[in-house]
């Protein structure tokens, strides 16, 4: 089940493009809320969640091994591309986060596909892209600061990666979208199952027309 | 050439209660012309892609034969909508995707594609965007890219569904001519026009059961009519006044005039359509009307926004509900649910009230985004192709919905090229075609395949992308050399220096550095005031300039020498160069060309929420349902992609070949020399400074 079958190869990308795509509108909010984020860096940190979604985002879908790695590289060559503000450290800062994630999911063999696993891997993302920023961009902020930077990476992690990233998934499975992907399959038989559970004694009724 | 066959085909995709096709045979001998027909829902896709060997076992369950091609490509697939096929930034290198598959040679590539663009009666220069084209041209690239395989089968979902009249036809005879010599299976759901072309006639019923196969004329007759115009008997009622109206309105779309002293008035109970060729304004003139394009000449004059209902071409686009009901609710300027569920009922969607609207079929998303515009009870209804792709009866449906909205004495206006609705409206408002776009095509188009054009040509373009890559990585190598103020500035100075070479445009180059400055800017303020010295004194700011100075360092090579790379040089000096994984590299070189689609997708979903009062672009909710929405239609683009891709032998390209070579130059070792400079000199410089 490890091989890559070229909708899991697109999808993991696309993933990856489209929110490289919105993160030129994430991009603004950083700038937007600059004027408060100035007077206290670290709570930047808090915001940071957001920039290791694609990465948990495909894991959750495509469940392969490299999947949440790639989307989230293609995400970061993509905004490095169109000019992103940290250019190459943009490709670190992908490396970090698909690799954080990435590494939650190897933990478990690639076959838990939770939310406390999930929030493990924005956890590992956070810990990982905080380490190379505070190498990169914060080698002069004070230790008592850099630590409640990490404090805000971990909350942000856990929260707008770990469980936005899941629920996301989870909304996007609610669509049928991802019927050709695992986690659309398991959505699907889970309503199935409630849906013949429930209404067992009412006749079957004709079927909708056109989900083809 | 070979016979297609399918022996007791039944197809049970793991997502379905039921099975898609039940027990299918079919047989279609060499050379065969076979038209399927059916409606929507009946499995025609799903036979095409069991003909095309392309049912995926991860996905479904298989039982009975559906045996492969003999060969990556043997069997060509052409999708409903052809923007789900385009791989890649010209039209040579769209064209050239399929032989690159089947790793043939470059001078072999070249002839296959211009043999495939000529067959396909392409008439755009190999160097032109295929994301650019139009709808028309799209599809005719789509069948040269399965042309230049060689196939002896061409499979054909709906191809000139999504076409207007005059182009949908200029399409069937490039198909048709294409196919001689060739077995060719098309589903439609319009007969007519190619009855005359086939030997054979397949009509489905539900789960692919065949209910009618032979003789084109023959079966037709027995069937129950062909989707001729439903008499629609409309008594002209005394028009309503003008509720909305164009005066003599001038609008340009990316610089290019497409309108010129338009004037249109629509009144209430009146069905107005726009009708003309794609590229004549339709989308600009509703655009205009909207509010979303500002004229550059002439006046516009609307009702309040909340009088204003938009539904989308795609109708997912302006979905935001989970369930059909509560999408029906969605808009602040629809509270009513005595009419909310009048509407349902009306619709025929009653039943289907809890459901997930994504989860409905074509037909009921597009009536589920009508009766959520006619929840809002607007004056003003506007709708952009509202019965594309529709299957006779699901057509039926949304005129009875229009036309309801038309008796309520709404003023209803529909861009559309589907000629029973334009027989319906009150008035046509015809737009010209453009004068320009005639320009664009060529009599005899270059045929040859190269790199992607540019604006403009500057030094850093003569660069092989790796050594772009490199100038990047190894400046912010050296750039943790800077170790005091003094040694940054003297770190800037060979970039300053050298940066004149990597700017294309004034503009460009200054949208590419002001972001730099302005974090650069922002870390030194950060590290004057959370350093380890003394808040804001002087000795925290020097050391926020040298920081500033360090990040700059780091990040502006990198930046301005990846202003000449484009992702398909790229690719082809990862995989052809560097011999990294060619699916890997090909999949993601495609994921990035659909980028720039993917950010006009954006704006179309942004646009129709915000139409509908559901938030301004900034809002957190907002930002967080288009999202979704972008993803869903990104998800279901990438699932149809992959099957076009796969029909052109991606799924077994391990090994490929990359149409381009990706040389290195007698430039490119200057840029290494660039590169080694960048790493070493901070260093030095730093040395001088002490």
């Amino acid at each position: 089940m490890t091989r890559f079958r070229t909708v899991d190869l697109l999808v993991t990308v696309t993933i990856g493009a489209a929110f490289g795509v919105a993160f030129l509108g994430y991009g603004q909010l950083y700038t937007l809320i600059g004027p408060l984020t100035t007077a206290f860096k670290p709570a930047e940190g808090l915001l940071a969640g957001v920039w290791f979604l694609p990465a948990l985002l495909a894991a959750l879908i495509v469940r392969k091994p490299g999947a949440a790695l790639l989307a989230e590289m293609i995400a970061a060559v993509l905004s490095m591309l169109l000019g992103s503000q940290w250019g190459w450290g943009t490709a670190i800062s992908g490396l970090m986060q698909g690799g954080g994630v990435e590494l939650a999911f190897l933990l478990f063999r690639y076959r838990r596909f939770t939310l406390p696993v999930a929030i493990l891997g924005g956890l590992f993302s956070a810990v990982l892209e905080w380490g190379w920023e505070k190498f990169a961009y914060y080698q002069e902020m004070s230790w008592a600061f850099s630590f409640a930077m990490l404090g805000f990476f971990l909350l942000s992690g856990a929260l707008l990666c770990g469980v936005l990233g899941w629920a996301a998934t989870r909304a996007l499975a609610a669509t049928g979208a991802l019927d050709a992907m695992p986690v659309g399959r398991e959505r699907a038989q889970q309503a199935r199952a409630t849906a013949t559970g429930s209404a067992a004694h009412s006749a079957p009724t004709a079927k909708d027309d056109a989900r083809a | 050439m070979s016979a297609l066959s399918l022996g007791g085909l039944t197809w049970h995709p793991y997502s379905r209660s039921e099975p898609t096709l039940h027990h299918l045979d079919l047989e279609i001998p060499a050379g065969q012309r076979v038209l399927l027909a059916g409606a929507s829902g009946s499995g025609k896709s799903t036979v095409l892609r069991a003909l095309a060997g392309l049912l995926d076992e991860e996905t479904g369950e298989l039982i009975g034969t559906a045996p492969g091609p003999s060969r990556p490509g043997e069997r060509g697939l052409l999708l409903q909508n052809p923007t789900d096929a385009l791989v890649a930034a010209t039209v040579g290198r769209e064209a050239a995707f399929g032989p690159e598959n089947a790793a043939l040679r470059r001078e072999e590539i070249q002839a296959r594609v211009t043999a495939a663009l000529e067959a396909a009666l392409v008439d755009l220069d190999a160097d032109r965007a295929p994301l650019e084209a139009s709808g028309g041209q799209q599809q005719r690239l789509a069948l040269a890219g399965s042309l230049a395989l060689e196939p002896s089968a061409l499979l054909l979902d709906e191809p000139t569904s999504m076409l207007d009249e005059d182009t949908a036809s200029a399409v069937r005879a490039s198909i048709l001519a294409a196919a001689q010599g060739r077995t060719l299976v098309v589903a439609e759901h319009r007969l007519t026009p190619w009855l005359e072309h086939v030997d054979r006639l397949v009509v489905l019923g539900a789960q692919g059961r065949i209910i009618a196969d032979g003789p084109p004329r023959e079966t037709v007759a027995a069937l129950v009519g062909d989707p001729a115009a439903p008499a629609g008997q409309h008594a002209a009622g005394p028009a309503g006044p003008v509720v909305a109206a164009l005066h003599a309105v001038s609008a340009e779309r990316g610089g290019r005039p497409v309108l010129e002293g338009v004037d249109l008035a629509l009144r209430g109970g009146e069905l107005t359509v726009i009708t003309g060729p794609s590229g004549s304004g339709k989308t600009t003139l509703l655009r205009t009307l909207l509010g979303l394009t500002a004229p550059t000449a002439g006046s516009v004059e609307r009702p309040e926004p909340a009088q204003i209902a938009f539904v989308p071409q795609n109708p997912e686009h302006s979905f935001v509900a989970s369930s059909v009901r509560a999408e029906v609710l969605a808009s602040p300027w629809a509270s009513d649910e005595q009419l909310a569920d009048l509407l349902l009922e009306r619709a025929g969607l009653t039943a289907l009230a809890g459901a997930n609207p994504h989860t409905l079929s074509g037909g009921e998303q597009r009536r589920l985004a009508i009766i959520a515009a006619l929840a809002q009870e607007p004056s003003l209804l506007v709708l952009d192709e509202p019965t594309v792709g529709l299957d006779t009866a699901r057509h039926a449906a949304v005129l009875e919905l229009l036309e309801g909205a038309r008796r309520e004495g709404r003023a209803i206006l529909a861009a559309t090229h589907d000629a029973v609705l334009i027989a319906h409206a009150d008035r046509e408002h015809a737009l010209a075609g453009p004068a320009v776009r005639s320009a664009q095509r060529s009599p005899s188009p270059d045929r040859t395949i190269g790199p992607v054009p540019r604006s403009r040509t500057i030094p850093a373009d003569a660069l092989n992308p790796l050594v772009l890559c490199l100038i990047g990585i190894l400046a912010a190598i050296g750039s943790f050399a800077v170790q005091t103020w003094q040694g940054g500035l003297l770190a800037l100075l060979p970039i300053v220096l050298l940066a004149p070479l990597a700017i294309r445009s004034l503009r460009g180059g200054l949208l590419r550095l002001a972001p730099i400055l302005l974090s650069a800017a922002g870390l030194a303020w950060t590290t004057a005031l959370l350093g380890d010295a003394p808040s804001l004194s002087g000795e925290a700011w020097l050391l926020g300039a040298k920081e500033a100075a360090r990040i700059t360092v780091f990040v502006a090579p990198g930046v301005l020498a990846l202003g000449s790379v484009d992702p398909t040089a790229l690719g082809d000096a990862l995989g052809g160069r560097l011999r990294a994984p060619a699916r890997v590299v090909a999949a993601s070189v495609a994921g990035l060309i659909r980028a720039g689609h993917l950010g006009r997708q954006w704006e179309i979903i942004t646009h129709a929420r915000m139409l509908r009062g559901l938030g301004s672009r900034t809002s957190p909710r907002m930002l967080a349902g288009a999202t979704l929405a972008l993803l869903v239609d990104a998800l279901r683009g990438a699932q149809q992609q992959a099957l076009a891709m796969d029909s052109r032998g991606f799924a077994t390209a391990r090994t490929r070949t990359w149409a381009l070579p990706s040389p290195l130059r007698r430039a490119d070792l200057l840029g290494v020399a660039i590169a080694l400079g960048l790493a070493v000199w901070p260093w030095l410089a730093q040395l001088l400074v002490g």
